[in-house]
């Protein structure tokens, strides 16, 4: 029960509180780029909610097994090799060549599986595919996954580093569909000629910004109404 | 090397305002928003991104000759988060507080599209010296747009610049909000006009001037 | 992506990825050898240099960190904060949970046999400039001070008593939250740690 309790918070907190394009600001390229129309939009939501939930979870993996302090595999093979048992084996500085590569191999791994058995839904988003490598809320997961892989007492297992992975897809999905739905009431406004393109629509993030800071405390409220309802 | 390609100098020139990458390519807008909350981290950032931006665009140069077309991809991302790992270590050695405050965005440098627009644009095409005027030209062209957002917003967040108080609290009452995510999205986006309009006016009085020396 | 046949296997193909992977590898085996000892190092002072602030008399170099099992099962490292002399003088929980914004971490100074609270330090924290972050400030963390652990802390918005602190203005959850983890953690460590060696 704790377990989920705390999935919740992980999902709530990804997707509305922190959400990665208006509170971290991490994929703001396609945010501007694709966010025009509704449906390119949500396309490209989908196909980054799909490649981040895959490199998360390899990410998590490789994280756990081979690249945190103290992991499993390195110290096997360390041990095998005749090291000493009490010298602790730490590749993280290996990390985020990993991770990049992990999501490059993702990206392509994506690509050709929904081409081949998804065509449906590869014409709907798989323009966007090839784009995702340089979206930096891909990367930006896995690195919050690695923080969480650091401590040895608090270790995330996977479901927590899915959790986040899915709820930050989703929270960008949010934002990049709600943005191209303003943007699409726009283009009927009489935007002050500066500002057209990229300024209004960055101001317009602003403000949904500041809307989305309401969701503030709401993770906590709901951790302490579920456990009131659980005990 | 085809005469059209830009010399060292307008390489380097161009970086800075011409091809300005916030202002004018809107490339590498995360950290733009994300370390802009105060001079200290912004300017930290800069240096880290020079680094990478630099150390890459020379290695790539070196190595241009030798590049296979279909692999060089592989190569500046190889080439890119090896620096940016490096420059990160660094940072958490020397500057511990500010790495922590950095966090996750000295790492996201990896996917910050500059760079690699760089290496692709000019490093893998050009001589050595050509790139590192590019790099530099670049860097101060990022740091530029990075300073002026951050000044905005540190002076009117926290009445500050680099931490040393300019509007004392009792006369300037601080807009938290600059501090926060929206206040990132704002001055940008304000700052982003700002520009857009020097420009349009220039381009009309411009316009203008011919006309008349036509007529 | 290219024209050209690729032919000739791939160690023409690659040897220059293959050579440039051997050298940044050694690049980073380099970098982290020569800086690895100093980033743990940093790490480490991070809560240790803290730890004279929070419990009176304690030397730096003479804190030790042990793991406790906590009443929840969970084991997690408390400090042991000790004199100059090896004296115990009081003991230092990390402890971390939900604020308003991002999760909180503090630390916790208490007397030896925890029954009072001498110090509160925070770490790290994400509330609200101005407002929930004002919990970094000193004024709000010393009202910890000389608290005792047998009821939990209480925050309230008018005038404090014995056993209460007072809720920053405009911050009540972040002021709510830092009292939560605090009453949390010293329930969860306060047995575990009575029992602990000396």
């Amino acid at each position: 029960m704790e377990t989920l309790i705390t999935l919740i918070q992980i999902a709530i907190g990804a997707a509305l509180i922190n959400n990665f394009v208006l509170h971290y600001f991490v994929g703001i390229c396609p945010f501007l780029g694709v966010s025009r129309r509704i449906d390119t939009a949500f396309g490209m939501g989908c196909a980054v909610t799909f490649v981040i939930s895959i490199a998360a979870t390899l990410s998590w993996v490789f994280t756990y097994f081979i690249l945190r302090p103290g992991a499993p595999l390195p110290a096997w093979i360390w041990q095998m090799a005749g090291g000493d048992a009490s010298t602790q084996v730490n590749l993280s500085v290996l990390s985020y060549i990993v991770y990049i590569f992990v999501i490059a191999a993702s990206v392509q791994f994506v690509e050709m599986y929904v081409r081949k058995f998804f065509p449906a839904l590869y014409k709907s988003f798989g323009v966007f595919l090839p784009l995702i490598t340089t979206n930096c809320a891909i990367l930006f997961a896995c690195l919050e996954i690695m923080k969480h892989l650091q401590d040895p007492m608090r270790l995330w297992a996977l479901p927590e580093a899915l959790t986040l992975a899915v709820g930050g897809g989703v929270g960008f999905t949010l934002a990049i569909v709600l943005m191209a739905g303003i943007r699409e009431e726009l283009d009927a406004c009489d935007v002050p000629k500066p500002l057209r393109g990229p300024g209004i629509a960055l101001i317009v993030a602003g403000i949904l910004a500041m809307a989305f800071m309401g969701f503030a405390g709401v993770d906590r409220g709901i951790q302490s109404t579920l456990n009131a309802f659980l005990h | 090397m085809s005469a059209s390609e830009p010399t060292a100098l307008e390489r380097f020139l161009n970086g800075i305002l011409p091809e300005n990458p916030i202002y004018r390519q809107l490339l590498g807008m995360c950290p733009t928003l994300a370390v802009t909350g105060a001079m200290k981290p912004a300017m930290t950032m800069v240096a880290a991104t020079a680094f990478v931006l630099i150390a890459a665009n020379v290695i790539i140069s070196l190595i241009r000759g030798l590049l296979k077309p279909h692999l060089r991809i592989l190569v500046f991302t190889l080439t890119i988060a090896t620096f940016v790992t490096i420059a990160d270590r660094f940072l958490a050695a020397y500057v511990y507080e500010m790495s922590k405050q950095l966090g996750s965005y000295i790492p996201l440098i990896i996917v910050n599209c500059i760079i690699i627009s760089r290496c692709e644009i000019c490093a893998s095409k050009q001589s050595v010296g050509v790139a590192l005027a590019d790099a530099v030209g670049m860097s101060l062209g990022f740091g530029l747009a990075l300073g002026s957002i951050a000044t905005v917003r540190e002076i009117l967040g926290a009445g500050q610049w680099f931490g040393v108080t300019v509007l004392p609290p009792d006369v300037w009452p601080s807009w938290g909000i600059m501090a926060l995510p929206p206040g990132a999205f704002l001055t940008l986006g304000l700052l982003l006009a700002l520009v857009n309009w020097i420009g349009q006016r220039r381009a009309e009085s411009l316009a203008l001037r011919e006309k008349q020396s036509k007529g | 992506m290219s024209d050209e046949p690729r032919k000739g296997g791939y160690i023409p193909q690659a040897w220059l990825v293959i050579l440039l992977a051997l050298f940044y590898g050694a690049a980073l085996a380099g970098t982290q050898t020569a800086l690895g000892p100093r980033i743990e190092e940093n790490k480490k002072n991070e809560t240790y240099a803290v730890i004279p602030q929070l419990v009176e008399g304690a030397s730096q170099e003479q804190t030790k960190a042990v793991v406790v099992t906590g009443q929840n099962g969970n084991e997690q490292p408390v400090y042991q904060a000790r004199a100059a002399d090896g004296t115990l003088q009081g003991w230092v929980l990390p402890a971390q949970g939900q604020g308003f914004a991002d999760r909180i971490d503090l630390l916790i100074g208490v007397t030896p046999d925890v029954s009072t609270i001498v110090g509160l330090y925070v770490l790290d924290q994400k509330e609200t400039p101005g407002l929930g972050a004002l919990i970094t400030g000193t004024k709000f963390q010393n009202q910890f001070r000389g608290i005792s652990t047998d009821q939990p802390v209480v925050v309230v918005t008018s005038e404090p008593q014995a056993g209460q602190i007072r809720a920053l203005t405009g911050a009540t959850i972040s002021s709510d939250s830092v009292a939560d983890i605090v009453n949390q953690t010293i329930a969860n460590l306060k047995e575990p740690i009575r029992k602990l060696e000396r």
